[in-house]
């Protein structure tokens, strides 16, 4: 079978037509996945049991796969009389699954502020919560831009997995295609490209923020 | 904080801190009068950061009590908050916020520690910064600055939230050689206002100038304290005397 390039671009209108879907569940699982991890490493530094207990939830998340997470929400939870949807459960579990690794990037980047910042914030009698916002999470930021939007691209990557829970993104739709037509190269290859464009569409603006934050702040 | 002059701006008592097994401070004893200026030295590792960062609960202590005006530290939350955020500090390696300008420093704890709306803190800040000379660098970032302007900033900042002590902590160690007098000269002119002052230094010139009293420790106890004239002329502790010669040579 060849491929067939007219073909191709008349898929385009109907897989970019699911783009918006791809980029709400992409972007609330990037905010999503930030928050819950962020939390997590805070709760993790701050020791004790809460602490231990955050770390072996972080790497239990890293170590399954995130189509269990996925089927787990989405088939167990209503046994427990929680009835999600599939895009709210999508969401969450893209967050949760995340979350892990972003806590990890989080780790590193505090860790590399150096001890005095925090004590200078304590001296000049900032509350924990305003440190942790106003002089540990910049810092921390600027310390990670490029591995967080590794991530990000990488929650870009991981919409298709919603196709199992049957929410109508970019792959799901360009299957579809495939299954009406038994053409399979054309809108796949359209659905391929459309992702490399958003993922270097992505790269492009953390690097455009990294140096943005390195500006004239840098140490 | 409730501070009546009778009352001395520190009174350490019976201290002791262990790092593990290491008895680091011990048996630390000193009054502070209000208004006086306290140098510390003596070699390195013998307690004096250790010393100093008790005073603003930077460290815990084990064993002894630790008392600024009339409140004891750790006796009671709130009144320990208050008397910590009375208590500036300035570093050796400075500790600004890389990532805020000059200004925003040193408004940052007034705004949300006080409370206090953005133009009156800016206005404030200002005042600290030309009282340490650089009213012009308030719109750079901390990495734009050469060290002795970095050390000022953090001068100013630390005034910013008008401190009834303020604890230096070898604040000329990390600076180049020209620069160390244009911090001197900063917290020279703070002293002769009247602030209370504990500087960890090692310029002597600046604790025979300055000081009204120097204390020496080593290996984590006071071992000789005096005024600047008696310590420099006729230390009384052998340690003391050949740390003063390692000093001078
Ligand atoms: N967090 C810590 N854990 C264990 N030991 C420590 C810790 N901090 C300091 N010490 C030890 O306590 C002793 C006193 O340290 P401190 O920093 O107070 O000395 P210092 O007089 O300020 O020395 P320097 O002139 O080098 O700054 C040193 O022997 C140091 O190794
Ligand atoms: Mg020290």
């Amino acid at each position: 079978m060849q491929f067939d390039v007219a073909f191709a671009l008349s898929t385009v209108p109907t897989i970019l037509g699911a783009i918006g879907m791809t980029l709400l569940v992409a972007a609330s699982s990037c905010v999503g996945a930030s928050a819950i991890g962020f939390g997590f490493e805070l709760i993790r530094r701050s020791g004790g049991w809460g602490g231990l207990l955050v770390g072996f939830v972080i790497d239990f998340i890293r170590a399954t796969p995130v189509l269990v997470w996925l089927y787990c929400l989405y088939f167990i939870l209503p046994f427990y009389g929680i009835r999600l949807g599939a895009l709210a459960t999508g969401m969450i579990g893209l967050s949760l699954y995340y979350s892990g690794y972003l806590a990890e990037v989080f780790k590193a980047g505090i860790d590399a502020i150096p001890n005095g910042q925090a004590e200078a914030a304590k001296a000049l009698g900032l509350g924990r919560m305003d440190m942790t916002i106003f002089v540990i999470a910049p810092q921390m930021l600027r310390n990670i831009a490029a591995p967080m939007g590794n991530y990000f691209v990488s929650i870009l990557k991981a919409t298709p997995y919603l196709a199992v829970l049957a929410v109508p993104e970019m792959l799901g739709r360009a299957f579809d295609i495939a299954s009406d037509t038994y053409r399979y190269a054309e809108p796949l290859t359209v659905a391929g490209l459309i992702f490399l464009g958003l993922a270097l569409l992505i790269s492009q603006a953390i690097k455009r923020l990294e140096i943005r934050l390195l500006g004239p702040t840098a140490r | 904080m409730t501070q009546t002059d009778d009352k001395p701006a520190v009174q350490i008592a019976s201290l002791n801190k262990w790092y593990g097994a290491f008895h680091v401070l011990k048996e630390v004893n000193l009054t502070i009068p209000s208004g006086s200026r306290v140098v510390i030295c003596g070699p390195s590792g013998s307690g004096k950061s250790t010393l100093i960062r008790c005073l603003n609960g930077l460290e815990a202590y084990q064993q002894g009590t630790v008392t600024l005006g009339t409140i004891e530290l750790g006796a009671n939350a709130r009144e320990t908050v208050l008397a910590r955020r009375q208590t500036g500090m300035v570093f050796q390696s400075f500790n600004l916020f890389p990532h805020l300008t000059v200004l925003s420093n040193c408004t940052l704890a007034l705004r949300r520690v006080l409370r206090m709306p953005r133009n009156e803190a800016e206005s404030l800040a200002r005042h600290f910064l030309e009282k340490v000379r650089i009213p012009e660098q308030a719109t750079k970032y901390p990495a734009q600055l050469s060290g002795g302007q970095q050390q000022r900033v953090a001068i100013a900042r630390a005034l910013c939230m008008n401190p009834r002590l303020m604890l230096f902590d070898e604040p000329t160690s990390a600076l180049d050689p020209e620069m160390v007098k244009e911090v001197l000269d900063v917290m020279t002119g703070l002293a002769h206002e009247g602030m209370t002052m504990i500087c960890v230094t090692h310029e002597m010139g600046f604790a025979r100038e300055v000081a009204d009293q120097v204390v020496f420790m080593d290996q984590g106890s006071i071992v000789e304290q005096a005024s600047p004239v008696a310590f420099f002329s006729t230390p009384n502790h052998p340690r003391a005397r050949s740390f003063l010669n390692t000093l001078l040579h």
